[in-house]
């Protein structure tokens, strides 16, 4: 009796640590790589389906079955975390940035250096070696990045205002000042009523994050992220001319020209001030302009041309111009090594990605499917009208599928033909301004690199700088407490990030 | 959360596990055949009883004590590549870490103050309205009040938020332009930092208080309805029976609420917190929990953010044995 009992529970125990490690065992069947998992991030609300006619065309295109889970953007980078202490671990990862959980895990080689590999294949080779360079950890590649255009700063206003109250487009961050101030005392709206205000900024504080707040203090000169000064890399917002800039938004925010409720308005909303004749500045990318003109043209068809008006960077006090650029990429697609073990199998890998950056797939993961939602005209990508439910479907899918878009090489995939006149014209002035504004492009000196302080307090150490920022521009401290909050960040461990960025810096000039 | 049901499971353990317990519980039916010494002979005995013991052992073992397993990595440098086992020791690094950044008095400031304004506000609130609900004589309104202070329980965070958000929004929020004439100020509750503690404790009482009544009033029901009767007659007043019959009847339940309340009291609740979290209120809403999500969930600090929740977790459980032991000083039965 006993015995059998506890040959019972023997084997239950066998069975559950059997089940055990038939789940942490998950071994890549051979070498033959049939079949290639990819996870990558969704911004829509549903995943595009598995058996999707853009699906079945990159499969074609490249020859593999790809099976990709998508995940969703909101809780990506968690996803990511867990996925690699996990075994199910796909051939490629869509990475989203240098982030702390990715740079432990590619130091603790996690995932291939490609540093010396991505030159053997001609569509991996890139066209912008700054770029991935930036998109490097101190120079090791560790995957292929998304390439994004690297100027987009903009601001845009209502044209309709302007031209109301007979004013000119901003040129300089003091013409930025005045128009706000009109905008906010002359009644622009024309209702009578002291309801409107300048420039709407919503709840965005993190450091370096091409918020408002950035974006003006690189225009004054302080320098996108780091900045040299006297021979050594030092945060900007150690510079005078960050205080400057602050000294210039508070400015604003004292005199009401900014919506009261910066600290707290809610990101999603940031059009609807602006489009409902609130507040009538937005400083953002430069495709906000055109979301901003279809929202316009939604509620009124026949009226909605010249409401939105735009301009690029702008001038700052010194009369020069500082544009801000971005790092020119978003994340990139790396290869983990626990599932693409040997050499032979990471040469197959990168000839699928090979593939999916030539121009055919190019085209697939942005334009869509020629015949079926597209037409080419003009070399551009004029969406086919009426939709049918085909194209619709194709449409739905490639915003998803532009995520696994690299073009390491430029874009190869046709510009989207506007579905108007007058939104062309707006398109091609943003590309005319966007190219104007990149000769003028002050880039951050330290992208590539990543220092061991940073990568285990940064963010906690940027936290309170940022808090400090906004709360000088609230009014909660004083300038002095907004230097002593840098001060703190100087002495909690920034000293000791400079001073690696320093080294690293110098080790790679 | 965890330490609570572990002691649970030790209790339970206790009460059914191997040994004379479970030999004296069901002593009183069959006495003169219960087989004492051998173990093979009591476990054939009570075989069946066994057989019931398995699910609730298996159940905390996997999924309770097995993940604890995880903990370890409070004590080395986790890389989710190397996995728990390949991570390389750094033993109290995190601790020490954790101890002397600046940060650790705020937060352990910020979670003690929310946690005591919970449990000497949103508790005791509690108990007072199911009193309240108690001497409600109406049936049909007892039931319908007690339906509609249950609902909020099950709204989420992110709606109670919203809500929030929406009826103190600055210069239209319904609230925002009340309290402010009311008090002739121009308070932007959302963002100012004397005002966080309040909404976080003003939402965590519209949420759970009625919820929180359920376990009162059953106790309450309990109460044995001849004691009011005899102190009808001897003149006693509602107060007089409250304070004198209701409350003490309901007191080992208030006292094994509050050690309950205690042990979690640490747990300041990370969603709500969360969402109301803004730059200009971080300073008195930083809380462990938020603090350890903030780490080690987007920063990737997994071994630090386990050092910090680990000893949330320490601290918990001493409360709960502390209180625990303070309950049965004093002469209450305790928890355990």
């Amino acid at each position: 009796m006993m015995r059998r009992k506890l040959s019972l529970a023997a084997a239950v125990v066998t069975a559950t640590a059997i089940s055990l490690t038939a789940c942490s065992g998950g071994e890549a069947p051979a070498a033959d790589l049939s079949t290639v998992s990819i996870m990558a991030p969704f911004l829509e609300a549903q995943p595009p389906s598995a058996d999707g006619a853009v699906q079945k065309k990159l499969e074609e295109l490249t020859g593999k079955d790809i099976n990709i889970t998508w995940t969703p953007n909101a809780s990506y980078e968690d996803k990511t975390n867990i996925t690699l202490a996990s075994s199910e671990i796909p051939h490629i990862m869509v990475i989203q940035g240098k982030t702390p959980g990715f740079v432990k895990n590619a130091e603790a080689g996690a995932f291939w250096d490609l540093t010396d590999k991505l030159d053997d294949y001609p569509n991996l080779k890139t066209t912008f070696p700054d770029i991935q360079q930036n998109a490097s950890i101190n120079g090791k590649v560790y995957g292929v990045f998304r390439g994004r255009a690297p100027m987009r700063a903009a601001v845009m206003f209502r044209q309709d205002w302007l031209d109301k109250l007979g004013l000119e487009a901003p040129k300089t961050t003091e013409d930025l000042y005045t128009v706000a101030k009109a905008f906010t005392e002359q009644d622009p709206d024309g209702n009578g009523q002291d309801d409107t205000w300048g420039i709407t900024i919503p709840k965005w504080g993190a450091l370096g994050s091409n918020s408002p707040y950035d974006l003006i203090e690189e225009w004054y000169g302080a320098g996108n992220r780091w900045t040299e000064k006297d021979g050594k890399l030092i945060p900007s917002f150690e510079t005078e001319e960050f205080l400057e800039a602050n000294r210039f938004v508070k400015k604003m925010v004292d005199e009401k020209l900014i919506n009261p409720d910066f600290a707290t308005f809610d990101g999603t909303k940031w059009n609807e001030p602006f489009f409902n004749g609130k507040g009538g500045i937005i400083v953002d990318v430069d495709s906000r302009v055109s979301v901003l003109v279809n929202l316009f043209k939604q509620a009124d068809p026949n009226n909605y041309e010249n409401k939105v008006g735009f301009v690029g960077n702008l001038e700052g006090p010194d009369g020069e111009l500082h544009a801000h650029p971005t790092d020119g990429y978003s994340g990139f697609l790396a290869v983990p090594k626990s599932s693409v073990r040997t050499e032979a199998e990471l040469a197959k890998v990168l000839e699928v990605l090979n593939t999916m950056n030539g121009k055919d797939v190019a085209i697939l993961l942005n334009n869509g499917i020629e015949g079926v939602n597209f037409t080419v005209e003009d070399g551009k990508a004029a969406s086919i009208k009426p939709e049918t439910e085909e194209s619709k479907a194709v449409t739905t899918d490639i915003k998803s599928y532009a995520q696994l878009g690299m073009n390491v090489g430029g874009n190869t995939f046709y510009p989207v033909k506007q579905p108007t006149e007058y939104e062309q014209q707006v398109f091609d002035k943003r590309t005319e301004v966007m190219a104007e504004d990149l000769k003028s492009a002050v880039y951050n000196p330290a992208a590539p690199y990543v220092s061991a302080t940073y990568v285990s307090k940064g963010a906690q150490l940027d936290n309170i700088v940022a808090d400090a920022r906004i709360k000088y521009l609230a009014g909660q401290i004083d300038e002095q407490g907004l230097k002593d909050a840098i001060k703190l960040w100087n002495t909690s461990g920034g000293d000791k990030v400079t001073e690696e960025i320093n080294q690293l810096w110098q080790d790679n000039k | 959360m965890s330490q609570l049901t572990d002691a649970l499971a030790s209790n339970i353990g206790h009460g059914q596990g191997p040994g004379t317990d479970a030999g004296k519980s069901s002593k009183p039916r069959k006495p003169p055949k219960v087989p004492r010494g051998k173990f093979s002979v009591h476990f054939a005995h009570y075989k069946w009883l066994y057989l019931l013991l398995v699910p609730g052992v298996v159940y905390f073992a996997v999924f309770r004590y097995a993940p604890m397993y995880g903990v370890s990595i409070a004590f080395k440098d986790y890389v989710p590549f190397l996995g728990v086992n390949g991570s390389p020791w750094v033993g109290t690094q995190h601790f020490q870490d954790f101890f002397s950044n600046p940060d650790f008095p705020r937060l352990l400031g910020n979670t003690l103050i929310l946690a005591f304004l919970n449990l000497g506000i949103a508790f005791p609130l509690t108990i007072v309205l199911a009193l309240l609900l108690n001497e409600v004589r109406l049936s049909i309104l007892k039931r319908t009040v007690q339906t509609l202070v249950y609902i909020p329980h099950f709204l989420s965070w992110t709606i109670v938020a919203s809500l929030s958000f929406l009826l103190f929004a600055l210069d239209f929020g319904p609230l925002f332009l009340f309290l402010n004439n009311v008090m002739g100020t121009n308070i932007d509750f959302l963002s100012d930092p004397n005002w966080f503690r309040p909404l976080i404790v003003l939402q965590e009482i519209w949420k759970n208080t009625g919820w929180g009544t359920i376990i009162f009033l059953a106790a309450l029901a309990t109460v044995d309805q001849d004691q009011y009767e005899a102190a009808i007659i001897d003149g006693a007043g509602r107060f007089r029976r409250v304070w004198h019959i209701t409350l003490p009847g309901i007191r080992s339940t208030i006292i094994v609420m509050l050690i309950l309340a205690i042990g979690q009291m640490l747990n300041t609740g990370f969603e709500q917190i969360y969402l109301m979290t803004n730059a200009l209120n971080r300073s008195v809403a930083d809380v462990f929990d938020t603090y350890v999500y903030f780490v080690g969930i987007t920063q990737g600090a997994y071994s630090y953010s386990t050092a910090v929740g680990l000893f949330k977790s320490l601290v918990g459980i001493v409360l709960i044995f502390g209180t625990n032991a303070l309950a049965k000083r004093f002469n209450q039965s305790g928890l355990f």
